[in-house]
């Protein structure tokens, strides 16, 4: 009766399992709240602690709650300073990116659906039930941002994007095994040409073009046979010369476009967490490989790094982009202050995933690298064709808690004044109507914004792990 | 190696040319200049000190909020994390609300809100302008809220404060005579020890008779404010940054420590806990004896982590405007001196509290951990 250590949220019941008969509902109280004296008295206390806590906290959030500055300031709070006549830039790439996620998502069932097949394993869709159960904090701040809006446009968006969701991922799903390949590669160009919409000539899509070229040139070019010796300089400069027509291309186009100096808000916050992860993975991957190296010079260039930076605190290195990273180039300041924070939160980052990816690296057998030495690849190779593959796979739940600090450490944009969400709410409460009113509810549904993004994540991350069975060897 | 080598000598010469151009000093001399500023969280501090001093006046803010912070965080860490693991299914739903809410949250949304909602303004209870709360029939206050500063009754010296705390040693002496008397007893003839009752029993009896006789050496301070309402003048005086900062990183920590508990329990085998069950070990004993020695084993690299974490986060008092040594490095940029050479003091002085807490940590990661033959 007393032994401690049941997990409390182990799933009542599984699909497939037979269903132990359900208790009733005074004998599952008895089991679980009143089994012996302590937790009776416990249950007693808390339970008249938490009625208290519940009826207080219903009526902060239903009667005496001002949410007004909250209201009035919604679109501010979301995209903060973003140009208004430019918001159907982010409208369209709303659609596209839903379109993308949809297009993978469907793209991932179908081909374990096949796998199931092949397997003779029978196959069960994930049920919209179960989407809603495991994404409810999403929805529940979905609905709490239409609902503030009270206007009808917002709703039709949404329900729009998501209903383009739910039809790419149908169609992916019926898609023959061909069509499918193409479409895979059009969901990669749907969340592109999002980004090249909104950021248009000013902004990312160059990089990301470029890469998109160089990649498809790599790939292309692989299986040409030219004279041993010369091919790696000759692919190389192919990649080069298609990079360069890209930018020149670039350059006589002009899409108009807001780059992400214009970007604020709650906007800010996902796209600095995003893009620095993105950009810090080279960087991570790059020490972490250092770390390990033959090479004393390079080995202890890696640690001093990946310590120094994991030693100081994100805000001293975000002082130090935003006064004087600068100073470190030879021209007089060309980097906006976005761009610096960006770099920085990128340097911190590389830190931290060098040490998440130095743990998956640990986890590859040596037989592994011993045999792809045998068998006579060459160490680049071992490395990209053997161990990151593996290391790599092992980390993602990893990675995935690090781009939730992430996320959760772009609120200190705001110290270096950068309009991300926390620093607009301080400025909502400038105004004048607003000056000493709503300051907790600001505060409340910032938190929940963060909150409800970070929970479903985390949650995702530890189902991935259940799945990958990563630390289960 | 040698292009590592040229990269940094590029980017060092671009620096200095940089702070030539704008007449930015590239020395340390700065350090020794006065600091031109007063503390409000140190009233003792004079700004005509040298800046190496404002410095040690940060490391010491710092310190404080991390070590309290520690303290909080484990405690509460370890409570919620045993709770989380309770039978009562309340409890444990409690605790994870409690640790999935904080663990998903930016602490520094959590900070603002205790400075802010809590300590300020909004719904929780609300402080005005300045309130004293009188204790009932007197005229002295138990608790004094003026602008962003919190009073708490205190102790203050009045006579023979030495001698007292002698004798207080002496008892804590005699208490561990009996702890050590009590146990062999318990060996030799098998009754119960009760050595904590006998031994706190003693020491409360030593320092209770020492007070009486001594005539009261110790008396409450009061707390009350001074002329200008702006500082207090008796009692123990908090600012309302140090505690907003402190608690939400506390309980921020606490819910990662609670994580790393849970996990530490359930990675002791069941078997310990069904044969300490066996052997009629009351639940208190199974964990006290049984189970969290054992886990605290696992436990110990990951909380190193999270005490690192809360000791860097401190930093965010910035915002709230705790003096901790990274506002007032700000301040003194803003007082125009050069950011470089302060920034690279200020990683210094994180760099050394990083080395020494994992060092100290690790020392003791080291008796904790099995002796493997």
């Amino acid at each position: 009766m007393t032994t401690a250590g049941p997990s409390p949220d182990r799933p009542a019941t599984g699909a497939g399992r037979a269903a132990p008969p359900r208790p009733t509902a005074a004998a599952w109280a008895r089991e679980n709240l009143f089994n012996n004296r302590h937790n009776s008295v416990l249950t007693v206390l808390l339970g008249a602690g938490l009625v208290v806590l519940v009826i207080y906290g219903a009526r902060f959030l239903f009667v005496t709650g001002q949410w007004e500055p909250v209201r009035t300031n919604l679109t501010l709070l979301m995209m903060g300073t973003f140009p208004r006549e430019e918001q159907w830039r982010i409208v369209v790439q709303v659609y596209l990116l839903c379109a993308s996620v949809g297009l993978l998502w469907g793209g991932l069932t179908a081909s374990s659906r096949d796998r199931a097949r092949d397997a003779g394993v029978p196959f069960s869709r994930a049920r919209l039930r179960d989407g809603v159960r495991r994404w409810w904090p999403v929805f529940v701040l979905l609905a709490v941002l239409l609902g503030m809006t009270r206007t009808w446009l917002p709703l039709a968006f949404v329900a729009s994007a998501l209903a383009l969701g739910v039809a790419a991922r149908r169609v992916m799903e019926a898609l023959p095994e061909a069509g499918r390949r193409a479409a895979w590669f059009g969901a990669g160009v749907c969340a592109l040409a999002g980004w090249q919409v909104l950021s248009g000539t000013g902004g990312i899509a160059w990089w990301w073009g470029s890469a998109l070229v160089a990649a498809a040139v790599v790939r292309l070019t692989r299986n040409v046979r030219t004279d041993a010796r010369w091919q790696p300089l000759a692919r190389l400069t192919l990649v080069a010369g298609a990079v360069a027509v890209v930018w020149a291309v670039y350059a006589q186009l002009d899409f108009g476009g807001v780059g992400w100096d214009d970007w604020s808000g709650f906007q800010l916050n996902l796209v600095a967490a995003a893009a620095s992860i993105v950009l810090a993975f080279p960087v991570g991957l790059l020490a972490a490989v250092g770390r390990r190296s033959q090479l004393p010079a390079v080995r202890w260039l890696s640690v001093g790094y990946i310590e120094v930076i994991r030693g100081v605190p994100l805000i001293t290195l975000l002082f130090m982009g935003d006064l004087f990273l600068g100073f470190f180039l030879p021209t007089e300041d060309p980097l906006s202050k976005v761009t610096r924070a960006i770099a920085v939160m990128t340097l911190f980052t590389g830190a931290y995933l060098a040490e998440i990816v130095r743990g998956g690296l640990q986890a590859v057998p040596r037989g592994q690298v011993e045999a792809a030495q045998a068998i006579g690849l060459s160490a680049p190779r071992v490395l990209s064709l053997i161990v990151l593959p593996q290391a790599l796979r092992a980390v993602i739940p990893a990675l995935v808690g690090q781009f939730i600090n992430l996320f959760k450490d772009s609120t200190l944009l705001s110290i270096i004044a950068l309009t991300e969400i926390l620093r607009i709410r301080e400025s909502i409460h400038g105004q004048r109507e607003f000056l000493i009113v709503g300051i907790a509810e600001t505060l409340v549904f910032v938190a929940f914004a963060f909150w409800a993004l970070a929970f479903t994540m985390s949650r995702e991350s530890q189902r991935l792990e259940r799945r990958l069975g990563v630390g289960e060897r | 190696m040698a292009g590592v080598c040229l990269a940094g000598w590029w980017l060092y010469g671009n620096l200095v040319d940089n702070l030539t151009r704008t007449r930015i000093p590239t020395d340390f001399n700065f350090l020794t200049q006065p600091t031109g500023f007063a503390i409000p969280e140190n009233f003792g501090f004079d700004p005509d000190l040298p800046i190496w001093r404002m410095v040690l006046i940060g490391v010491q803010n710092t310190f404080l909020a991390g070590l309290v912070g520690v303290l909080l965080a484990s405690i509460v860490g370890l409570v919620v994390g045993i709770a989380r693991l309770s039978s009562n299914w309340l409890v444990a739903k409690l605790a994870q609300v409690f640790v999935e809410g904080f663990r998903n949250t930016p602490p520094l949304v959590v900070i603002v809100f205790f400075s802010f909602a809590v300590f300020s303004f909004g719904p929780l209870p609300v402080f005005p302008e300045a309130l004293d709360l009188k204790l009932p029939g007197s005229d002295s206050n138990w608790l004094v809220l003026s602008k962003s500063r919190i009073g708490i009754p205190s102790l203050s010296a009045e006579r023979h404060e030495g001698l007292f705390w002698l004798l207080v040693v002496c008892g804590v002496v005699a208490a561990a005579g009996v702890w050590v008397w009590r146990s062999r007893r318990h060996v030799r003839t098998g009754e119960p020890h009760h050595r904590v009752l006998w031994s706190l029993g003693l020491l409360v009896v030593v320092a209770l008779v020492a007070f009486v006789a001594l005539g009261g050496p110790y008396d409450w301070s009061w707390p009350a404010r001074s002329e200008n309402g702006r500082r207090l003048i008796s009692g123990f005086g908090t600012s309302a940054a140090y505690l907003s900062l402190t608690l939400a990183l506390a309980l921020y920590t606490a819910s990662h420590i609670a994580e790393v508990v849970r996990a530490s329990i359930l990675a002791v085998p069941k078997g310990q806990s069904e044969a300490a069950g066996a052997l009629a070990l009351s639940p208190f004993q199974r964990y006290r004896h049984v189970i969290l020695p054992q886990g605290l084993r696992i436990a110990v690299p990951p909380t190193i982590n999270q005490y690192l974490n809360l000791v860097k986060n401190t930093s965010l008092g910035t915002v709230v405007g705790y003096a901790d040594v990274t506002n007032l490095t700000r301040t003194s940029i803003g007082n125009a001196n050069p950011a470089p050479q302060s920034i690279a003091v200020l990683m210094g002085v994180y760099l050394v509290f990083s080395l020494v807490i994992s060092l100290l940590l690790n020392i003791y990661n080291r008796t904790v951990q099995l002796q493997e033959r």
